[in-house]
């Protein structure tokens, strides 16, 4: 009776507090996708070249108290600085940027030099360039590249137009964009594919799926 | 209840007690990994992809991003036409409501520091609405300081907020901490007296309590004219004793005989408020990411009135939401009182140990937090 009852308030209260606290942040960073898969003339890849652009809430936020010569605009040199700042910062976050070649995964080195803050006035957005490399670069029959943030604190989806390019790659390449709540043939067919020590795939199609290149060499 | 079981029973109740909590922190923990947390000071991320969140929380989630997106373009439209302002308050005012049924770490705290001191509603609510409208007034105090006044750039206020941080999870850790000092002996007193019922007639002396102690039932009462805002029902025992509890906590830990226990006055009743303040300051520290954004976005647009204006409105929403979360928890404490209530000694040492409990949960928060291991949103510094 007594344990019962106990049971019971401490239940209730586990109830709550877990209802309270393991609710979760939305995103407050929105970031659109374009992306280039770079290949050596031998066929292997190389690195990813990303370009990301922020929402404007966001860039107006970062780009708030940097001094410009022109109000309203920014150039490259102005914002060397906060270019600095993001890709030191996103290091801890693997760059968001996970790539898989013929099933495993594959390690990127820290991103060259050459990274740069792009400020469009018009829209009052940021875009971000940077090159990942590849820690020792691959040739892969199946590749897939991935761009997210497992805490949604920030959220990618690729460009509408133009997400993904193929700089180099052999011609008999295939690329395929998956993006959320979007299935095509090639996706279908890779489903299909899975091995059955994996879960589930119908019930997390769309995170599971979300934003991920495919390039097939076969 | 027969007297032989009394040196056994609490102790089952102890590690059942343990047990739940630990429960309810790993439960906690493996959400937290699952869903958002994973933290920025090195802790392991998993390589696996986001997963979809469905049900209630998933549309919560999804309404707040859909309502936090269009502030920027209606900032914009304020900004041609002034009407656009009054879309701009009544979205603010629903991503507040939205906003706090997500992330926060502010309605854990106010409910776990609410069912540990056993709170009002009134007094909740109160918690809540202050918390939240302190929580408005330190953002804009922050970008209006910082942005507006200094023109400084947002690495700056990243780290006034990080200070803030470090001072509203300190004050987390300190009020839990020091309920858990007045919780704990105010367990281990009740424990001691139900494992030896010939001390409590002598125990009990202070403050006028009026105690009742039979052999064949262990009814640990601690009866005083605190009105605590809960009237619970008279239980009928099957002795035929008719026995009147009130919800009082701290009391005890005076009234089971310890000198140096804190003065009622100044843990509840009128006096509490003084300790509620710190809850209020502790919890509404801390602002919250989404409304400097927003107040930078409207200063950038020279609208920084709005912006001001739509955070105190997104404050209020805010409040509404976790003042019914915390009146769910005034009614599950005072539910299960009334549980306690019928079983008497045990009932009573059950109860605290749910407040020991929630004094522990209120502490792991705070470390959490401090230690970046939990982060309830992550300040915009990437």
């Amino acid at each position: 009776m007594i344990c019962r009852f106990f049971f019971c308030a401490a239940a209730a209260f586990a109830g709550l507090v877990v209802a309270t606290a393991t609710a979760q942040a939305h995103p407050h960073i929105w970031v659109t996708v374009k992306s280039e898969l770079v290949y050596a003339p031998d066929g292997t890849v190389t690195g990813v070249r990303h370009a990301w652009t922020f929402d404007d809430m966001f860039s107006v936020f970062a780009t708030q108290g940097i001094e410009s010569k022109k109000k309203g605009e920014f150039t490259r040199e102005e914002l060397a600085p906060l270019a600095e700042v993001n890709v030191t910062s996103l290091k801890e976050y693997d760059f968001f940027t996970y790539a898989k070649a013929n099933g495993k995964k594959i390690e990127f080195n820290e991103p060259l030099a050459d990274y740069y803050l792009d400020f469009n006035p018009k829209d009052t957005v940021l875009t971000l360039y940077f090159t990942l490399p590849l820690k020792t670069p691959v040739k892969a029959k199946d590749l897939t590249l991935e761009v997210y943030d497992r805490e949604f604190f920030v959220d990618f989806s690729f460009a509408e137009k133009d997400p993904v390019k193929l700089v180099g790659a052999p011609a008999h390449c295939k690329l395929s964009i998956g993006r959320p709540q979007e299935m095509n043939a090639a996706l279908t067919q890779q489903l299909s594919q899975l091995p059955a020590d994996q879960r589930d795939p119908s019930l997390t199609i769309g995170a599971e799926y979300a934003n991920k290149i495919a390039v097939k060499c076969p | 209840m027969s007297v032989k079981i009394v040196g056994r029973r609490p102790v089952v109740q102890i590690v059942l007690l343990v047990t739940v909590i630990a429960g309810v922190l790993f439960a906690a923990g493996l959400f937290d990994g699952a869903f958002a947390q994973a933290g920025p000071f090195g802790a392991p991320r998993s390589q696996a992809p986001a997963q979809p969140v469905g049900g209630v929380l998933g549309w919560i989630f999804a309404k707040q991003a859909e309502f936090y997106r269009q502030f920027s373009s209606l900032l914009r439209a304020a900004k041609a036409d002034g009407s656009a302002a009054w879309s701009l308050f009544g979205l603010s005012f629903l991503y507040g409501i939205f906003h706090a049924a997500g992330p926060g770490h502010g309605k854990a705290v106010i409910s776990s520091y609410i069912v540990a001191n056993n709170e009002t509603w009134t007094r909740g609510v109160v918690l809540s609405f202050a918390s939240a409208l302190l929580q408005a007034l330190v953002a804009v105090a922050v970008v209006g300081l910082v942005a507006a006044l200094l023109n400084a750039t947002a690495a700056t206020m990243g780290r006034a907020v990080n200070v803030i941080e470090i001072v509203s999870y300190s004050l987390i850790i300190v009020i839990g901490v020091r309920l858990l000092w007045v919780k704990g002996r105010a367990f281990l007193a009740l424990l001691h007296t139900l494992h030896r019922p010939a001390a409590v007639g002598a125990a009990v002396t202070p403050r006028g309590h009026d105690h009742a102690h039979h052999d064949h039932a262990h009814h640990g009462h601690a009866h005083n004219d605190h009105d605590h805002g809960h009237d619970h029902d008279h239980h009928h025992h099957g002795e035929g004793h008719a026995h009147h509890h009130h919800a009082h906590d701290e009391e005890e830990a005076s009234a089971w005989g310890h000198a140096h226990a804190p003065e009622p006055e100044e843990l509840a009743g009128p006096g509490g408020w003084k300790r509620g303040l710190s809850a209020i300051v502790a919890v509404g520290l801390r602002p919250c990411s989404g409304a400097i954004l927003v107040l930078v976005f409207a200063l950038a647009q020279g609208l920084f009135w709005a912006g001001v204006a739509s955070t105190f409105v997104m404050g209020i929403g805010t409040a509404i939401t976790v003042a019914l979360i915390a009146s769910i928890a005034v009614g599950a404490r005072a539910w299960a009182q009334q549980l306690a209530d019928a079983r008497s000694g045990y009932g009573m040492l059950a109860m605290r140990g749910v407040e020991v409990g929630a004094a522990v949960v209120i502490i792991a928060f705070g470390a959490l937090l401090l230690t970046g291991y939990m982060v309830t949103e992550r300040m915009v510094g990437i």
